[in-house]
């Protein structure tokens, strides 16, 4: 059977996956933004929550993401007697990544934010409210788009390992579908083909934003 | 007039400026000429009420200056220019002045060419220009400006002692820091010398040619 063999045949099959794929991505994606940015600003604010932003992020990124996984599916839920679905325990553990990663990348923009550029603006007798929206504003968005960009495209390649906890998102259906056809060269070439035409250019997108907007930065 | 009076500061424990006493009389300028590390940028940062004195006050014409306004503006050494807006957009956003003000303040220093540009798309002598505008154009009183030609030529610097003339002439009161010693002489009405956080001499500018004191004769001897 051809790669568009597979695709016509299989396609409800495969858009079951890709679907399950989206919504792990949007749910940790949001929560990951939403929350990050939240505890981000708190820490740039408070010393001591900017010490424990800084402490997590450092723990979050020193457990492999894949232990992690392994870790709330099995020891935490037998720990605490619960049972969550793969999909939340999926959805809780890149989350968790997610959220760390943002909180300190947001934390440290704002910390190190220079404080002049403010003082200019006072300066030019513009309102408090005035320098929030056309100098602090705008410049942290454009120094901070393309990292947060590109944390979420790491993220949406890694619900890639929620199939190992059996979330049948796309390439847990890929793994099954090889499984009944036994053609892995088409499959996995085919997935391989749509990572990369989605992800590809996302990650142009990262870095052209990056060297248009940060670069603003290099007479500082 | 903006005067400093007893104005001390430490940073870090150490003493940065020591009881600096100075003043600047609307329609004058006053040159702080000194080594570096003497404590000039930071008298200017207080001065603007960009730093607050650990003693002593800052007053602009009888009322206590606390916090940086378009009354004392002030040219940092770094710049600052906003760097998501053009250098025309840097220069018109407090819009304390016309476009046709601003228009004429721009041919005044050649910035024709290049002033839709962003900041990062100019030269160190551009950007130097564009935020001498942008706090002319602010309308100030009383006009700081930190080492504003260090990297402009002499074509450009001779623009800019003309504008300053020009602004001196409408009432303007203007503190400069510069290394370029001609250029301070040539344009001050006053001079202050500076070294380790304190005046050591001031004078009108014969002080250059004629200093009184030997901390200055031993700086002004390689000029």
């Amino acid at each position: 059977m051809s790669v568009l063999g597979i695709l016509v045949n299989y396609y409800p099959t495969l858009l079951g996956g890709l679907l399950v794929s989206v919504e792990l991505f949007l749910s940790v994606s949001v929560l990951g933004i939403v929350l990050g940015a939240g505890f981000g600003v708190l820490g740039a604010r408070n010393p001591t929550a900017g010490a424990v932003v800084k402490t997590a992020s450092f723990i979050v990124a020193g457990i492999p993401l894949l232990v992690l996984l392994f870790w709330f599916y099995y020891p935490f839920q037998s720990l605490l007697g619960i049972l969550i679905s793969p999909f939340l325990t999926a959805v809780l553990t890149l989350a968790i990544v997610n959220i760390a990663a943002i909180a300190e990348l947001v934390r440290g923009v704002l910390t190190d934010f220079p404080k002049q550029y403010i003082v200019a603006a006072q300066m030019a007798g513009l309102s408090s409210n005035d320098i929030f929206r056309r100098i602090q504003f705008p410049m942290i968005f454009r120094q901070i788009i393309p990292s947060v960009l590109t944390t979420q495209l790491f993220i949406l390649q890694a619900t890639l390992f929620a199939s190992l906890i059996s979330v049948p998102e796309i390439f847990r259906v890929a793994q099954n579908l090889n499984a009944v056809l036994y053609r892995p060269v088409e499959i996995y070439t085919t997935l391989a083909i749509f990572f990369m035409l989605v992800l590809a250019p996302l990650y142009y997108l990262a870095y052209v934003l990056r060297e248009r907007f940060t670069r603003d930065f290099s007479e500082r | 007039m903006l005067t400093a009076h007893n104005i001390g500061k430490k940073r870090d424990g150490r003493l940065i400026l020591n009881s600096i006493d100075i003043s600047i009389e609307p329609s004058s300028i006053v040159s702080l000429i000194g080594p570096s590390g003497a404590g000039k940028t930071t008298l200017l940062n207080v001065l603007s009420g960009v730093d607050a004195p650990d003693s002593g006050e800052v007053r602009v014409d009888d009322k206590v200056l606390s916090h940086p306004s378009p009354r004392v503006a002030m040219v940092f050494q770094q710049l600052f220019l906003w760097p998501h807006l053009t250098l025309w957009q840097n220069i018109t956003l407090a819009k304390l002045s016309t476009k046709d003000e601003i228009a004429e303040l721009v041919a005044a220093l050649g910035m024709e060419a290049f002033i839709d540009r962003y900041p990062n798309q100019t030269s160190l002598g551009q950007r130097q220009r564009a935020a001498v505008a942008r706090a002319i154009a602010l309308k100030p009183k009383y006009l700081l400006l930190d080492e504003i030609t260090s990297a402009l030529d002499i074509e450009q610097i001779e623009r800019v002692a003309a504008l300053l003339e020009k602004l001196r002439a409408s009432g303007v009161g203007i503190l400069l820091v510069s290394h370029l010693i001609n250029f301070a002489k040539r344009v001050s009405d006053h001079i202050v010398f500076m070294d380790g956080g304190a005046v050591i001499e001031r004078g009108d500018k014969k002080l250059i040619s004629n200093p009184q004191e030997q901390r200055t004769k031993e700086f002004l001897k390689f000029f």
